[in-house]
């Protein structure tokens, strides 16, 4: 009998190790209640909505909402649900990245950093948006932010809010001492050296050095503002003189000139508006949004600041890095027709003159820089018009981010005095050639 | 003396281990306006509003949550995987143990990094990215190396007469295992489950890889990317970090003695 | 009678879940270095050895090997010296050593990346503890030379517990006779230390050394929360190296060749802990 059971038990044994081990995953299984499953959007049928994944807009949240809820009102049957992206850009792209790679439908509409959007298309993520566009509206934008959204000949975004590297001033200061608003790079320095010297308290120029897409955005300006570049027809030209020559420009402002404070290398925007907007800089290379804060009551610049064009190096045009964000859909979306109209209505120029008269946001329509209404709210959004036809656009490719992951931490070694601008190029036109695959 | 040169070197050494949580802990009892100056050290008005701000919304509970069910999964099942085998390469007769053996051990000291992009790329092409079971899967097997290392001294450690006997009154080696082996070793069980749990809950390579959203992310990650508008919210971080670090202060109060056998046993035993 | 290797069923689900996240995993990453594949891109290329030629020039790689063993370095010679102290001390007997060993053990428990987040914020140059307590104002996350040593503080917190734990474990197992013997043989304090407990416990601390060695050589999280590899890549190590190019761009052709590096380097020092193993518990 106990043989009997023996020998049955031992047949089943191996069975009921692999039953153990299920029962145990069933129980694990159980355990978790509907974790990956239930992202699934859920809505009234007659209804659809679209999801928009934006970074944080600027302002009371109220305000976008209200422009949403036009869209809502024009649109029956659609509605829209905005959510806000983490604070930092490098995580929103890793959250595209990551999502869009796996082909999430999660969200319908996006915003994009003007740099991401030749990724973006080039991975296969967007879709085509080319008929969103009348025929010769492409002409209404601004060149350089249209640049970036069309490949071959398509349109993969469009322009929705622009951005771009400007100088700020200190105009009392600038008409206490005599002294004009520099056009090169030397005359800023001689200005800042002797105001900063009958000054006390103050520094001549600030800028953003911390290892991040700032400095690529700053170093840039001097780069191509002394002729120089970081591709030519898609091939890497990273270490020439006059590339060296601007780095060690921006080197020398922290060692040699002693105009710009060592801060700056782990500075990114904000720190060094807080810095300017306390009345404690001459001159400042920032985004145009700083501009309104200055104005605000209560401000200690309130006005007394000035903007205008970056300088350059004598024989060269002055130069500006092109910010921004793009509105574009997402390719796996099963609502690609909606999803086209929330994009068309964002960047309509109705809604971009409501969100640069409530949130400052800037236009890519060029013909919003001669609107009554807004010239009378922002008056130096006209001098501001200039810069933005001129903005040059980082490298338009779709391996700029992984050229700027290559070129961030090497001009930061060079700001930081660890390796010559010379090695630090030679360096990043190295690794940048082997990203590309080009043979050594 | 001598006596008070000792009591002070071991107040010392406490307070060196202990004073960076307790910073945390005072951090995130200060507000705001507090928190942007120095001195004083000890919050003036002492306030729970980080904690408010870190339980407002589903997000931080549903982390826990995650977190909590991945570590429990990856314990229990590499406890199970683990056991087994640990078992078998005690009390049985196994094909090349030693080799076997060498595999688990060296298993152990794999690099992450070496691993992570081919794994990213499994789970990628079974849909599990950003879901639980993409980190249920990764921990229960990269715990399993100390699992079978310490559960296989334990069964070693039972002597052979007992597990003969249980043979005898007519049990199959499973079954052996199950009602006599089993419970024998439940206290090197207690020892492996809780570090396995420990370094589940802690992980933070694999997490940061594969999860994308609230739907899995685990404690690590949210706190490594704890958001913020402009500047970074301390005193939030500091109350998410004293909330999910208490767990594990109360595990190491309590299980001193098995935590310090295990990673003794893991390490230094043969 | 019955089966007689009985035992392979057993064990037979681990080694192929062990498998499946070593073997496999290595086996892939070789493949993958030896090509150019960019994943969002879908490009895949086969290159040869381009990828390892590219890492001999790549004076990113050489930096971030640097950093790596520095922080290597550092690191596990500090943990072993105040690991040997702490060990010692807690060898003696007191009141509440059962507390006391509990607290001591507190920082091997958090995890890694709050404990991060902890010395970041007590790093502060404006506001941090450290620099209050110290009456100075240093940049100590932001500046080129203090960045790295600042991480290295942080691990030897964080790690030394486990170092003590370690060491403990290895000063019980000498006898108290030898230790008495000594003792009535006129040895005490300094020397016997040096003379007895050292050299008895040798084994315990190569043992601890390699294996320390080993963990702080693929360090990843502490130092990529604490410092980001930042400033001006000056606490890139390897592992972090490699993670950004794995997963920030999704390179996962040269991203794969840094990681078959760490690998390497990481099996050499296993091979090392292996035979200091074999030589400590004997045949």
């Amino acid at each position: 009998m106990q043989d009997e059971q023996n020998r049955v038990s031992r047949r089943t044994a191996g069975g009921t190790q692999t039953l153990a081990v299920l029962i145990t995953a069933v129980f694990v299984l159980l355990t978790v209640p509907g974790c990956a499953f239930d992202r699934e959007q859920h809505g009234p049928s007659d209804e659809t909505t679209i999801i928009f994944k934006h970074g944080k807009i600027a302002g009371d949240p109220a305000t976008f909402r209200r422009l949403l809820d036009r869209f809502e009102s024009e649109n029956p049957g659609l509605r829209v649900r905005d959510e806000t992206l983490p604070a930092s850009t490098d995580e929103q792209h890793q959250y595209y990245v990551i999502n869009l790679e796996g082909g999430s439908t999660d969200f319908d509409v996006l915003s994009m950093d003007v740099i991401w959007v030749p990724e973006f298309a080039r991975a296969g993520w967007l879709g085509d948006l080319s008929d969103l566009l009348g025929p010769g509206e492409e002409n209404a934008f601004f060149p350089g932010p249209m640049r970036a959204v069309t490949m071959s000949g398509r349109n993969y975004a469009i322009p929705w809010y622009i951005d771009a590297g400007v100088l700020y001033y200190r105009k009392d200061l600038l008409e206490k001492y005599g002294f004009s608003i520099p056009l090169t790079w030397e005359d800023l320095v001689a200005t800042a050296q002797e105001i900063t010297r009958r000054e006390p308290n103050l520094y001549g120029f600030i800028w953003q050095g911390k290892q991040y897409e700032g400095l690529v955005c700053n170093a840039l300006e001097y780069i191509w503002s002394n002729g120089g570049d970081v591709l030519e027809e898609g091939r890497p030209v990273l270490n020439t003189a006059r590339n060296a020559e601007a780095v060690r420009f921006m080197r020398e402002l922290i060692v040699k000139y002693r105009i710009t404070p060592p801060l700056v290398t782990t500075a990114i925007e904000e720190p060094t508006r807080h810095l300017f907007g306390s009345g404690r800089a001459l001159f400042m290379r920032n985004w145009p949004y700083a501009w309104s804060i200055f104005e605000k009551e209560g401000s200690a610049v309130r006005g007394k600041t000035g903007v205008a064009p970056l300088p350059s190096f004598p024989g060269y045009r002055t130069a500006s890095t092109l910010g921004g964000w793009q509105l574009g859909v997402n390719r796996f979306t099963k609502h690609p027709e909606a999803a086209k109209k929330l994009v068309r209505f964002l960047a309509s120029p109705a809604s971009q003159k409501a969100l640069a008269l409530s949130v400052g946001y800037k236009p890519t329509r060029k013909a919003l820089y001669k609107d009554p209404d807004l010239l009378r709210q922002q008056p130096f959004m006209t001098s501001l018009y200039g810069v933005f036809l001129q903005a040059r656009p980082r490298p338009v490719t779709p391996y700029y981010m992984m050229i700027s992951q290559i070129l961030q931490p090497e001009f930061s070694a060079a700001l930081a005095g660890i390796k010559t601008p010379e090695d630090a190029l030679a360096s990043a036109q190295n690794q940048v050639r082997h990203l590309l695959g080009e043979r050594p | 003396m001598r006596q008070a040169g000792k009591v002070f070197a071991v107040i010392a050494v406490a307070a060196w281990s202990i004073a960076p949580f307790l910073w945390q802990a005072v951090t995130s009892v200060k507000p705001d306006a507090e928190l942007a100056r120095l001195p004083p050290l000890l919050p003036v008005g002492p306030t729970l509003e980080h904690y408010r701000a870190v339980f407002t919304g589903a997000s931080f509970l549903r982390i826990i949550a995650n977190s909590a069910i991945v570590a429990s999964s990856a314990t229990l099942l590499s406890l199970a995987i683990g056991s087994l085998a640990a078992f078998g390469l005690a009390k049985l007769r196994v094909r090349s143990r030693g080799l076997i053996l060498l595999f688990v051990l060296s298993a152990s000291m794999f690099p992450p990094i070496a691993t992570v992009s081919p794994l990213y790329l499994v789970i990628r092409a079974l849909g599990l990215r950003d879901t639980v079971w993409a980190l249920i899967m990764t921990y229960t097997t990269f715990t399993l190396p100390l699992t079978i290392w310490v559960l296989t001294n334990f069964f070693r450690g039972i002597p052979e007469e007992i597990y003969r006997a249980s043979l005898v009154d007519g049990c199959t080696p499973f079954r052996s295992f199950v009602r006599v082996m089993l419970p024998l070793a439940a206290p090197g069980i207690a020892t492996t489950g809780i570090l396995a749990f420990i370094f589940s809950w802690n992980e933070f390579l694999f997490a940061l890889t594969f999860t994308a959203t609230d739907a899995s992310r685990t404690i690590p990650v949210a706190i490594a990317l704890f958001p913020g508008l402009h500047e970074v919210p301390w005193g939030d971080i500091a109350a998410a970090s004293v909330v999910v670090t208490i767990p594990l202060v109360l595990l190491v109060f309590l299980f001193q003695r098995r935590i310090i056998e295990g990673l003794t046993a893991g390490a230094v035993k043969g | 009678m019955s089966g007689r290797e009985e035992g392979n069923r057993f064990v037979l689900p681990a080694v192929l879940a062990l498998s499946l996240v070593t073997v496999y995993p290595v086996l892939t990453v070789l493949y993958l270095s030896l090509h150019r594949k960019l994943l969002l891109f879908d490009i895949t290329e086969f290159t040869g050895f381009d990828n390892y030629r590219f890492l001999l020039a790549d004076d990113r790689f050489w930096n971030a090997l640097g950093n790596t063993v520095y922080f290597t370095t550092a690191s596990v010679s500090l943990e072993l010296l105040l690991g040997l102290g702490i060990a010692l001390l807690l060898n003696r007997t007191f009141r509440f050593k059962g507390l006391v060993t509990a607290v001591v053990l507190v920082p091997w428990a958090i995890p890694t990346v709050v404990s991060a987040k902890m010395w970041e914020w007590m790093y502060n140059s404006d506001i941090g503890l450290l620099n209050h307590l110290l009456g100075m104002k240093i940049n100590w996350l932001g500046s080129p030379f203090w960045a790295m040593n600042a991480a290295v503080a942080m691990d030897v917190w964080k790690t030394t517990p486990f170092v003590v734990i370690l060491l403990m474990a290895g000063l019980k197992l000498i006898p108290g006779e030898v230790i008495q013997a000594a003792r009535i043989d006129g040895a005490g304090g300094w020397s016997l230390f040096r003379r007895i407990i050292l050299p008895l416990l040798m084994p315990v601390i190569l043992v601890v050394l390699i294996f320390r060695t080993m963990d702080a050589f693929r360090v990843f999280d502490a130092v990529y929360v604490l410092t980001g590899g930042g400033p001006a890549n000056t606490t890139e190590t390897l592992s972090i190296y490699a993670y950004k190019v794995l997963f920030q761009t999704l390179q996962f052709g040269y991203g794969s060749t840094l990681a078959i590096v760490v690998f390497l380097c990481v099996g050499a020092m296993s091979l090392l802990y292996l035979r200091a193993l074999k030589a400590e518990v004997g045949p």
